[in-house]
């Protein structure tokens, strides 16, 4: 598969991701108007597209805003805006992301936004702090791979319709169960129990988009940034800073969790990790870093400890 | 359909007239379909020709315009350092002379070539500078060693995308479809910039078929 096969595939995921959307919404709509009765069906349909359309086009702004992510300048920031420049560059890309940073101690990134132009790429102020100049060129390198192969905007959409359909199937759960009594007319009891499985499921099948979209595409990018740096090792060093790392990002949430380049939420590695396999949105760092090494044909020094 | 058995054993006639020409007629529009599919064909393979022609078009106009910045950068340099190292002639000619190669390049390779030198005389300028500490302590200085270091990390960036899309352009040309195309259609392979290894344009390359199944 090539680059512009990603590109297409991409470009059609995004749009199956807000078709599915749309669906759901119709699901929990006419699970609502079941358990209720009126025109919720109609309602919920309606608030839904109008959602998926400013999603379309504000992903970026909205990710922004949850995650604290402020636009900087080159003067503020030289070594950070120099790094998404030449990784730019050597990713064959029309002009620069725009550069955000996030002040929070903990060291993470993460790309979001539409097409390559509208695109930015968010860097927090512990990363900066942590990484020399070749480590942090590779992990922007790993951002910047993410917006050469179109990743963005689908992670970008999914974080935000993810998070709002757990929002909405969250609160439509707690009023069936704790509100009932007053529900008008009373429906049809199995409509309600479809309804409230509906409500249930929702949720479990927006993750399960989220965790299907993000774990291939942390590899692809880091063996991007690989392509675009030519430095495996850089990159490699930096996973290794990160998995030292402990610190969680306050500002990240389940729905935003993908895309970051590490899992900004749990950080407490050992035991759970056979059974939180299955919920996790990023692969083991220890498995990425493997992998670079298999590709760059050089082997970084063990942890002490693990 | 109808209710009696039909009586109609019989032995093929030869084909006649109509028949004959049926199966001409079938034949025209197989070698037709052929034709308009090897034309579509010819036409897809040109077009991604064009495709990763102008990509590699578009990664030299990058190392190009830093190129450029150097060149420009490099007077001032020798200036700042003049001020302070008069003396230091040597060192000074032969970045002058480096400049004057990099202006007077054509094509990739020479442009290469000279970027090399250009590289390796300006290392050396530094190098000079260091026994100079007024002059190291000049922000004027400062500032362009930074600009200049700026301009070679983005160089380097340029050249690898550079020489990964000549490297698949030229495979394509050579490899045997593409070939016919690219003969007819006046293609020619491009010059590498500055390659070190054969190897350093082809690797590595990101495979996405993982992410199909996802």
């Amino acid at each position: 598969m090539t680059l512009e096969e990603q590109v297409r595939s991409n470009r059609i995921r995004s749009a199956m991701l807000l078709l599915s959307f749309g669906l759901v919404f119709v699901g929990i709509g006419a699970a609502v108007q079941a358990v209720y009765g009126g025109a919720w069906l109609i309602i919920i349909a309606t608030i839904a597209f109008v959602y998926a359309l400013i999603s379309w086009f504000a992903n970026g702004k909205m990710i922004a805003s949850w995650t604290g992510a402020r636009p900087v300048a080159k003067d503020e920031y030289p070594e950070l805006v120099r790094a998404v420049e030449n990784a730019s560059i050597g990713a064959g890309l029309e002009q620069a992301p725009q550069v955000r940073v996030v002040d929070d101690p903990s060291p993470n990134a993460f790309a979001a936004g539409g097409s390559p132009k509208s695109a930015y790429i968010a860097a927090t102020s512990g990363l900066l702090g942590m990484m020399d100049k070749r480590e942090l060129e590779a992990v922007v390198a790993h951002e910047v791979g993410h917006v050469r192969n179109r990743d963005v905007r689908l992670m970008s959409l999914t974080a935000v319709l993810v998070g709002v359909v757990a929002l909405v199937s969250d609160i439509a759960l707690r009023l069936a169960f704790f509100g009932g009594g007053r529900r008008r007319g009373g429906g049809n009891p199995i409509l309600m129990i479809l309804g409230i499985v509906m409500l249930i499921l929702a949720p479990i099948a927006a993750f399960g988009i989220q965790m299907s979209l993000s774990r291939k595409r942390e590899y692809l990018a880091d063996e991007s940034s690989a392509e675009i740096t030519g430095d495996p090792e850089g990159l490699a060093m930096a996973l290794q800073k990160l998995q030292l790392d402990k610190t969680e990002l306050r500002h990240a949430n389940r729905a935003t969790a993908h895309l970051y380049i590490e899992t900004p939420l749990n950080n407490t590695s050992g035991a759970r990790s056979a059974l939180s396999g299955l919920f996790d949105t990023h692969p083991s760092l220890e498995a990425r870093i493997e992998s670079l090494e298999k590709m760059g044909g050089f082997q970084l020094p063990a942890l002490a400890g693990q | 359909m109808g209710g009696g058995e039909p009586a109609s054993s019989k032995i093929q006639p030869p084909p006649s007239r109509p028949r004959i020409i049926a199966g001409i007629v079938v034949a025209v529009y197989i070698i037709a379909g052929v034709v308009v599919l090897i034309a579509i064909w010819t036409v897809l393979i040109f077009n991604h020709l064009i495709r990763l022609g102008n990509e590699a078009k578009k990664g030299w106009s990058n190392i190009d315009v830093q190129l450029k910045r150097r060149t420009d950068l490099i007077p001032n340099l020798v200036e700042a350092v003049k001020g302070y190292a008069a003396h230091e002639r040597q060192v000074f000619d032969e970045v002058t002379a480096a400049r004057t190669a990099m202006q007077q390049a054509s094509g990739p390779a020479q442009a290469g070539e000279a970027n090399k030198q250009a590289t390796a005389a300006i290392g050396r300028l530094f190098a000079v500078s260091e026994a100079y500490p007024a002059l190291r302590a000049s922000e004027n200085f400062q500032k362009l060693q930074d600009e200049l270091t700026d301009t070679e990390d983005k160089i380097a960036a340029a050249r690898r995308y550079y020489n990964q899309t000549v490297y698949q352009y030229n495979t394509r040309l050579q490899s045997f479809p593409d070939l016919i195309v690219a003969k007819l259609g006046g293609f020619h392979e491009r010059e590498f910039f500055a390659l070190d290894s054969p190897a350093e344009a082809g690797l590595p390359n990101v495979d996405f078929s993982g992410g199909a199944a996802s």
